[in-house]
């Protein structure tokens, strides 16, 4: 466990509610009832829009905030095209990961994805409900290597 | 009742940083805070007001228990100069005196160098092994943000049933996470890596489902005791002392457990299987 991991544990980056969001969106494990909720600002770079500040919060496991802790620290400030980068990166990196962590990461990445399409069918459509995703990763418990 | 909130949670880590006489101080302080939460909640139920448990980041992270003190002094102040306009003048003048006399403490209170935070992972005189290092780690992170959300939970099932019985029961199993989160969070400061639990989502306190949500809690103990029993095998080469206070933890669940069970009786007016 190296330190940089600690530290997301300790003080989780983005976390809790963020007031005046332009959009939210949930990733959702249906398997447990786990969940991860982002809200996102929005602003405009020259008609395109970014991320101006995203905060999550979870229903979930400390591998789900640390997930959200990383990537909310790595989708703030970008366009939209680099969010969905950003997610499709993750999603192919979760053949990699063990199970349970996977469900976690997948969670947050959707949760993101879903703050942008949330954010994009509002334009056309101001009362847009919250966009929810759902995993296709099952969260097996982890057995602890003691 | 966000800054009493916040400043609640702000005085039980100063605790858990501290390693003197003043450690029993804060945490006493932290327990009436506690209680001002919880009169403060009553009285907006009272007049009818939507609220909820969100509070913002609270910042702990100091080298000197002055600085947090300090803080903590500062958000006092600021809860005193809000009861100014709390509609309730004798709750505001009780909650008032308590504070005036903490403020009065804390800024007398000896000074202390922290090292909550060093993220050495390590127990004063005990080796542990990496994989139970790990072990543990993850479980005192897991297990401090659960206790905080079972106390919210509680309390807000508390504060919302006048059922004498379900409130009896409630109480004890705060009275339970609070000893539990004191202990885990004592671990996490030695261990040097105290942090505040996160925020709680209000869709977890505001159940809508009470016997789904105590069905799923015994569950939970169920695999509480688990994660217990083998934390407490890691641990018990290297600290009989540690494997004895989880296989303590350990026998502690079964508490919750019928508790519940008694709770769900009292609900369905079925014995749970």
């Amino acid at each position: 466990m190296d330190a940089q991991l600690i530290e997301h544990m300790m003080n989780p980056k983005n976390y809790g509610p963020l007031e005046g969001a332009d959009a939210q969106g949930i990733g959702k494990n249906p398997d447990n009832g786990e969940k991860v909720a982002v809200a996102i600002k929005v602003g405009k770079d020259e008609d395109e829009p970014y991320v101006d500040d995203i905060r999550f919060q979870a229903i979930g496991c400390t591998t789900t905030v640390v997930a959200g802790s990383m990537l909310t620290e790595e989708a703030k400030g970008l366009h939209f095209k680099g969010v969905y980068d950003l997610v499709d990166a993750t999603m192919h990196f979760l053949d990699k990961l063990p199970p349970e962590d996977a469900a976690c990461s997948e969670m947050v990445a959707l949760a993101i994805k879903a703050a942008v399409d949330t954010y994009k069918k509002r334009q056309n459509e101001s009362d847009y409900p919250v966009i929810t995703y759902k995993v296709v990763y099952s969260c097996v418990p982890k057995e602890e290597k003691v | 009742m966000i800054k009493t909130h916040e400043a609640w949670l702000e005085m039980l880590m100063a605790g858990f940083m501290s390693k003197t006489k003043n450690k029993q101080v804060l945490f006493d302080f932290s327990d009436i805070l506690f209680r001002h939460f919880t009169w403060l909640e009553n009285e907006l139920i009272e007049l009818g007001e939507s609220y909820s448990y969100d509070r913002d980041a609270v910042p702990i992270r100091v080298e000197r228990l002055s600085d947090l003190l300090q803080a903590i002094i500062v958000r006092l102040n600021e809860i005193d100069l809000q009861l100014l306009s709390s509609p309730d003048k004798e709750l505001a003048g009780r909650i008032a005196s308590d504070i005036h006399y903490m403020v009065d403490v804390l800024s007398h209170m000896n000074d202390e160098m922290i090292s909550a935070f060093n993220m050495e992972r390590k127990f004063p005189g005990m080796a542990l092994t990496q994989e139970a290092t790990d072990a543990l780690t993850l479980f005192l992170f897991e297990e401090t943000y659960k206790e905080y959300e079972l106390i919210l939970i509680y309390n807000y099932l508390k504060a919302h049933s006048n059922d004498a019985y379900m409130n009896r029961i409630f109480q004890i199993l705060i009275d339970e996470s609070f000893f539990h989160l004191k202990r885990f969070g004592e671990m996490g400061a030695q261990m040097g890596i105290l942090a505040v639990p996160r925020i709680v989502m209000k869709e977890l306190y505001q159940v809508d489902d009470v016997v789904a949500f105590l069905k799923d809690g015994i569950n939970e103990e169920l695999a509480a005791k688990e994660e217990c029993k083998k934390l407490s095998e890691a641990v018990g080469k290297d600290s009989p002392e540690l494997a004895k206070f989880f296989d303590f933890i350990n026998h502690q669940e079964n508490y919750h457990i019928a508790l519940m069970k008694d709770a769900l009786k009292h609900f369905t007016g079925k014995d749970y299987e």
